[in-house]
């Protein structure tokens, strides 16, 4: 336990205590159930602002994860020119209410960016994440050159030992991972270790090397600090572009969670698909990148 | 003093607005500089014959009001003129030369090919120029300054722009072209007007006896030969009181370079203006032009259908409809390789064979086609790339995506991929089981707009998805029904 983890889980533990001598209600809103923050947290039933407000709340607030004065990064996935409605970006009104939050606690400063596969600006902008990330406060900026990126070596890595990552990854202080659950040709399904793709400059290495490995061992990178899983479109096939809004399933759900392995597994279990059989998650799992296995979390489960 | 001192702000004004047309992404529609596009003569006579009694008409009234006013590479002559010491050596006859090139472009045109006017017309050489040259260069100073970072780190004061679609041989050419032009132009004034361009030479035909044109008053000149100095196409001759009118652009520069009022620009009398001469020769470059554009109507291009087939036929950008009416009318102007977003429609050496010199086509190594994008057929003002609605773009068949399963990464290396089915808008490319769990690409023909996107996105060398080009485009199966809507299914339980 380094100095920042340890200040923010006291802090946790403070907000966590200070919520018990609250009445039961406000102090479940407060973010602090009893026995302290979870480490996952499934939200159904809602729309996706409220849904991660109740979401972060039983993680313990955004508090336990921005400091005052901290830089954060939110990472959605807005690879690709299309609209909202076919659900192959993250959905744009939640992006907003992340980076609202991260404001509200203090951030200095809430990056926004993704290293798209159709043209960035229109991508961009088709999306609806720049605007509404702006709207909300965020510096939205761009990742379609190679500049922007630099050499990090990935310890514990099989394949991928190092590769060129965002600078931003490396250097803010705060990483929100706040992918979309769909459905992957490749892949099988892409949700928050799949969505990581979106920080290195080299994808096509990937491919060539032995794609799920390669998902599994950047997950050793740069641990997101909180992963947020937008399950509200749930693009069921054809994905990850998708080529109608037949694709689509409205599922209402969210998975908010530190560990990036169990929140795949979470999100895989509500796409319907057993975690076990998707590559990346076992070897994710197997590189201690994470758990698939839920019962050994505090996990939370809200309906609204 | 008060006489036409606005004449280099005019120059420098309407040079930025062509600039502009090939520079700003999306101009070249229907704005003002589209405007400008269109109205350009061969472009005008590709897209709509009839055009050519109207560049007839305007020229017999006005004279060559055209090349100094609208044509950019007559206006860029000017501008660089301008720069100079602006000092000529004088009268010079007109030569024959400009009447053969006249002719040899016509008749290349009849025979089917326009391999030569994309080497000679002004348009298409200032677009390239701008598109290869002007535009890389902006960019290398925009991505110079952008290189420097802000105190801070990260932010930085300038975004770093995509490299300019620049294709070497095509940039070389036209980088020659116009620093010779250029060096021309400092000495010479107006060389290309004068004594080169097919536009020029066909308006000359018109304007010698046209209406408006420029004249002496001897009774107020002092003969003291300033006119002659300043006249950019040397097509005035102070001491024998003339002026060749089938090369004067009427440009003005002699009546501001006169210190009286002995030339003067006017309508002359019946008598002086039109003469029966005039309207035979006019009538004889209009005999040409319409025959030109009928031949021109019905010829079949060369090499565009027949020679293509047998090795790997190019891409044509959608809109293009097929080989052969593009390379019907492209002039190889690069308005569309401005256009597009991705960078991918690149003017080409041969690829269109000797005939479609600098003539674009689609290079999926740089890109991919856009699916959300049409700015291409909105910019083309010959017409070689017809206007389509973002929804029928969707469904225009360009080319046709090939799978080479043994080059495919999931064939050599056992190991899971799809970044074509990944990318593809359609679905065209989608993965279908193989073995051990993998799967694999599969392409359904019937809906595959050959994009491209499964070509980039291939992380295999040699590329296992490729696109041939298709000589006649098609139209694909909607991927989309009118009543699609998404499957309402709300979570439940929690399945875990």
């Amino acid at each position: 336990m380094n100095r920042r983890e340890f200040l923010k889980k006291s802090l946790a533990l403070a907000v966590g205590t200070s919520a018990l001598l609250l009445p039961g209600k406000t102090g479940r809103a407060l973010g602090a159930v009893v026995s302290g923050p979870a480490d996952l947290a499934a939200v159904r039933g809602g729309e996706p602002e409220e849904m991660f407000d109740r979401g972060i709340a039983a993680m313990g607030g955004m508090k336990r994860f921005v400091s005052k004065g901290q830089t954060v990064v939110v990472k959605p996935n807005m690879a690709w020119d299309v609209r909202p409605e076919l659900g192959a970006n993250t959905n744009p009104a939640l992006v907003e209410r992340i980076v609202r939050r991260c404001i509200e606690a203090g951030a200095s400063k809430v990056y926004v960016f993704d290293h798209t596969c159709d043209l960035w600006k229109r991508s961009y902008i088709t999306s609806g994440i720049e605007e509404a990330a702006r709207r909300a406060g965020a510096t939205v900026v761009p990742a379609d050159q190679v500049r922007y990126y630099q050499k990090a070596p990935i310890a514990g890595a099989r394949i991928l030992k190092e590769t060129l990552v965002h600078e931003l990854v490396l250097q803010s202080d705060v990483f929100i991972n706040v992918p979309v659950l769909k459905n992957h040709g490749g892949a099988g399904l892409t949700i928050s270790m799949k969505n990581l793709m979106g920080i290195v400059w080299d994808r096509g290495e990937f491919h060539s090397r032995g794609l799920h490995q390669c998902i599994a061992d950047l997950s050793l990178l740069r641990k997101p600090d909180l992963n947020v899983v937008d399950a509200y479109r749930v693009m069921t096939k054809s994905g990850p572009r998708g080529t109608s809004e037949r694709d689509i399933t409205i599922r209402k759900a969210q998975v908010l969670s530190t560990d990036i392995v169990a929140a795949d597994a979470a999100a895989a279990k509500i796409f319907g698909t057993e975690p076990n059989s998707v590559e990346y998650i076992r070897q994710g799992e197997a590189l201690k990148a994470g758990t698939m296995d839920l019962n050994r979390l505090k996990v939370e489960r809200i309906a609204l | 003093m008060k006489k036409l001192r606005l004449r280099p702000l005019l120059v420098w004004t309407f040079l930025s607005g062509f600039a502009a047309l090939f520079l700003l992404r999306d101009a070249g529609g229907s704005g003002l500089l589209g405007f400008g596009a269109k109205i350009q003569v061969f472009p005008a006579l590709l897209r709509w014959e009839i055009t050519i009694l109207l560049f007839a008409g305007m020229t017999l009234l006005a004279g060559r009001f055209f090349c100094s006013l609208l044509c950019p590479l007559g206006l860029f002559q000017e501008a660089v003129h301008g720069l100079g010491k602006r000092r000529m050596a004088g009268y010079r006859r007109g030569t024959s030369l400009r009447y053969w090139i006249l002719a040899a472009t016509v008749i290349s045109m009849a025979a089917g090919t326009l391999g030569l006017l994309h080497l000679l017309d002004p348009f298409a050489n200032f677009g390239r120029g701008v598109t290869q040259i002007l535009r890389p260069t902006i960019v290398a100073i925009n991505n110079l300054l952008a290189s420097i970072p802000l105190p801070g780190g990260t932010s930085r004061f300038l975004h770093a722009l995509p490299s300019a679609p620049l294709a070497p041989p095509v940039a070389a050419a036209a980088g020659f072209f116009l620093a010779a032009l250029a060096a021309w132009s400092v000495l010479r004034g107006r060389p290309y007007c004068d004594g080169l361009c097919p536009v020029g030479t066909f308006l000359g035909l018109f304007s010698s006896h046209s209406v408006l044109k420029i004249r002496f008053d001897e009774s107020s000149c002092s003969n003291c030969g300033r006119c002659e100095v300043a006249c950019p196409t040397a097509c005035l001759s102070a001491l024998e009181r003339k002026i060749d009118h089938d090369r004067c652009v009427l440009c003005l520069s002699c009546i501001e370079a006169c210190p009286g009022s002995a030339l003067r620009l006017g309508v002359l009398p019946g008598k002086e203006g039109l003469q029966r001469r005039t309207f035979i020769k006019a009538a004889a470059g209009l005999g040409t032009a319409l025959g030109l554009a009928f031949i021109r109507r019905n010829a079949k291009p060369l090499g565009a259908s027949g020679t293509a087939e047998a090795t790997d036929p190019p891409i044509s950008p959608p809109g293009s409809r097929s080989h052969e009416n593009f390379s019907r009318k492209c002039i190889a102007c690069s308005a569309c390789v401005k256009a597009c977003p991705a960078g991918i429609i690149r003017p080409a050496l041969m690829a269109w064979g000797a005939s479609g010199l600098f003539q674009p086509r689609l290079d999926y190594d740089f890109g991919y086609c856009q699916f959300e994008c049409n700015s291409c057929t909105t910019v083309c003002p010959t017409g070689a790339i017809e206007p389509l609605s973002l929804k029928a773009k969707q469904r225009v068949q360009i080319g046709r995506a090939q799978f080479h399963r043994n080059a495919c990464i999931v064939v050599k290396n056992g190991t899971a991929c799809g970044a074509c089915a990944e990318h593809c808008p359609t679905q065209a490319a989608h993965m279908v089981p193989y073995r051990d769990g993998l799967t694999i690409p599969k392409v359904d023909p019937s809906v595959c707009i050959g994009c491209g996107a499964c070509h980039f996105a291939c992380p295999a060398s040699p590329k296992a998805m490729t696109v041939r080009g298709l000589p006649t485009h098609g139209t694909a199966k909607s991927v989309t029904a009118p009543g699609d809507g998404p499957v309402l299914d709300p979570l439940e339980e929690f399945p875990f």
